[in-house]
């Protein structure tokens, strides 16, 4: 990068300044490339061999084809976690969404105080998920919780609720956290997005007469799109992924109701049946693969 | 369907009149400020619950529910802080997330430089692969990276969690000082070079100052999200001295008994130093989260 220049300019150098840069170039990238190789790479080509490998903790085990999937399909916590993973993520997105958008647009009016509403609403985000989850674990508490408490202080007194405890309100509870935990992102995002779109194109809309709901309909919301798109794909994408969520607050319990993927692979781990957890983590892949495919093509567009 | 709404479209005029009702009490927004208030309340009561929990007796949290503290008290600071060893957690902590973010922050701006403003084969591949990387799920290479950690001995360190922890503080620190870099225009390091400077000169003495807020975004980002992280933690600590906070926190509610005034406790201090930094580079952060690529 720093060689000088003018010994080597005598004769037609070898490294011209294009090589150079590239040499350069090269040497800069390459600590991140080995991360990658090593860290990312690898272990995942890795997770993919082990699924279909008899392999435990201390035996790396022999290949055994599509045994290990056999298992899984047939396998009733393997089924409960695909169903409540991919409700999980369907019922928060669309919560997210609604909440997100609608506090969006009301963020985007013209009112006092706008940027501290902002703050607070970010705090959720800002907040680590394992202390959100952690506190809503508390919250949903029989005695001693938050939501009871308050619910009879407004005038909803369902006596003693133990939220997380029973099946029918397990997975309600857990969609109301991670909604909670999650909205800010969306509405930060939207609220963005919403603020690049051309006030001229309203302002002639409404020249011509269209009503809110129009304007909504066909500026806004074609603005918007591209971004709503990325923030659902991005967002289920990790939602499915969490393991903290559950973890922390129910464990995948009570019997299975509110068990998700990773949580599963990782009881996998735990009981080191390591080719059987790598094929629930694997099992996915093709699904997540096209998520992670198509927002990678919306990310890298945007440029 | 236009036609028909056509007709129902009320005029410019009529709709100012929509917003300010007769008497000129101005309902909508009205409205407005009473909905975002609700939303309010709802985002920080689960804040504020935190707060009275860790104010606690476990006698008062059972015996006595009350929305307000009755008598509030230190004493789950005292247990979290004294009988704990909590302060090692917060340690841990604090030296695995900042190795991880100076390792990860400093190679991600190398390499993010060199992708964005030099010129070579393979460099549209290569941010491509970053970006498939950052998206790729620790939840996926956890079972992989376990045998991996043992096979290398790194097990139970805090050193290789450090290592571990750049699956995602890499990948992810790359993809978003790329953002930055590229807002960057390139003719100001154009000129410096013009002026005598070298390249490296020109990075040093022109793009970083002017990133600098972008560095300390994603230094910030990269910083949370290493002192945030649960799953691999979980994995790969076996000793207590070793657990950093999430791990810490986590064990007190697996216990026999909960103790939840010391849980909270703790969860108010791992949380203040992470939303102290959020509040006080809030711009900054905005500005990346809106790029639609930071991790929500």
């Amino acid at each position: 990068m720093a060689v000088p220049a003018a010994p080597l300019s005598a004769r037609r150098p070898f490294l011209t300044m294009a090589r150079r840069e590239a040499l350069g170039g090269y040497l800069m990238v390459i600590p991140v490339c080995l991360v990658l190789l090593g860290l990312v790479a690898y272990p995942f080509v890795y997770a993919i061999y082990i699924s279909f490998t008899s392999r435990v903790v201390g035996d790396p085990g022999v290949f055994v084809g599509f045994r290990n999937y056999q298992f899984l399909f047939n396998w009733v916590s393997f089924n409960r976690a695909l169903t409540n993973t991919v409700t999980l993520v369907i019922v928060t997105d669309i919560l997210k969404f609604f909440i997100g958008l609608g506090l969006a647009l009301l963020l985007n009016e013209r009112i006092k105080g706008r940027g501290l509403f902002r703050s607070f609403i970010l705090l959720p985000w800002a907040m680590p998920a394992f202390v959100s989850y952690l506190t809503w674990r508390l919250l949903f508490l029989p005695i001693g919780g938050g939501i009871n408490l308050l619910l009879a202080a407004v005038g909803f007194d369902f006596g003693v609720i133990d939220w997380l405890g029973p099946r029918s309100t397990a997975m309600p509870a857990v969609i109301i956290a991670t909604v909670w935990r999650g909205f800010p992102f969306w509405c930060i995002s939207f609220l963005a997005a919403l603020q690049n779109v051309p006030q001229e194109q309203y302002e002639a809309a409404k020249v011509d007469g269209a009503s809110t709901w129009q304007r909504f309909l066909f500026i806004t919301l074609p603005s918007i799109r591209h971004v709503i798109i990325v923030v659902t794909l991005l967002s289920s994408i990790w939602t499915a992924n969490s393991f903290e969520s559950i973890w922390i607050m129910t464990q995948g319990g009570p019997s299975d109701a509110t068990m998700v993927l990773p949580v599963l692979a990782f009881f996998g781990l735990q009981s080191q049946r390591l080719g059987e957890a790598a094929a629930v983590s694997v099992a996915v892949v093709p699904a997540l693969a096209i998520l992670v495919f198509i927002v990678a093509a919306l990310l890298q567009r945007e440029e | 369907m236009a036609t028909v709404s056509r007709a129902q479209v009320p005029a410019p005029a009529q709709e100012q009149s929509e917003a300010r009702s007769r008497f000129g009490i101005p309902w909508r927004t009205i409205a407005i400020y009473v909905t975002l208030l609700i939303v309010c309340l709802i985002v920080l009561f689960p804040i504020y619950w935190m707060l009275t929990i860790s104010f606690k007796t476990s006698r008062d949290i059972y015996r006595v529910p009350s929305l307000f503290p009755q008598a509030p008290t230190l004493i789950n600071y005292e247990t979290l802080l004294l009988k704990k060893n909590f302060l090692v957690n917060i340690r841990n902590s604090f030296i695995v997330a900042s190795a991880a973010t100076f390792v990860s922050v400093f190679i991600s701006a190398l390499a993010s430089y060199s992708l964005v403003r030099l010129k070579y084969r393979f460099r549209g591949a290569i941010g491509k692969i970053i970006l498939l990387a950052y998206l790729t799920p620790s939840s996926l290479l956890f079972i992989p990276l376990s045998v991996l950690v043992a096979q290398l001995n790194l097990g139970n360190s805090l050193h290789g969690l450090v290592i571990v922890y750049m699956t995602f503080a890499t990948p992810f620190s790359t993809w978003l000082l790329m953002g930055y870099f590229k807002g960057i225009p390139p003719d100001l390091e154009e000129q410096a070079m013009v002026d005598g400077a070298t390249r490296f000169g020109a990075m040093m003495r022109v793009l970083l100052p002017l990133s600098a807020p972008g560095l300390v975004a994603v230094g910030i980002f990269t910083f949370t999200g290493a002192w945030n992280e649960l799953l691999l933690a979980l994995i790969f600590i076996t000793s207590e001295d070793k657990r950093t906070v999430p791990v810490g926190l986590q064990y007190l509610i697996t216990g026999d008994v909960f103790l939840w005034g010391p849980i909270m406790a703790g969860a108010v201090f791992s949380a203040l130093p992470v939303m102290i930094l959020y509040f006080l580079a809030q711009r900054y952060m905005v500005q990346g989260l809106a790029a639609g690529s930071v991790k929500g």
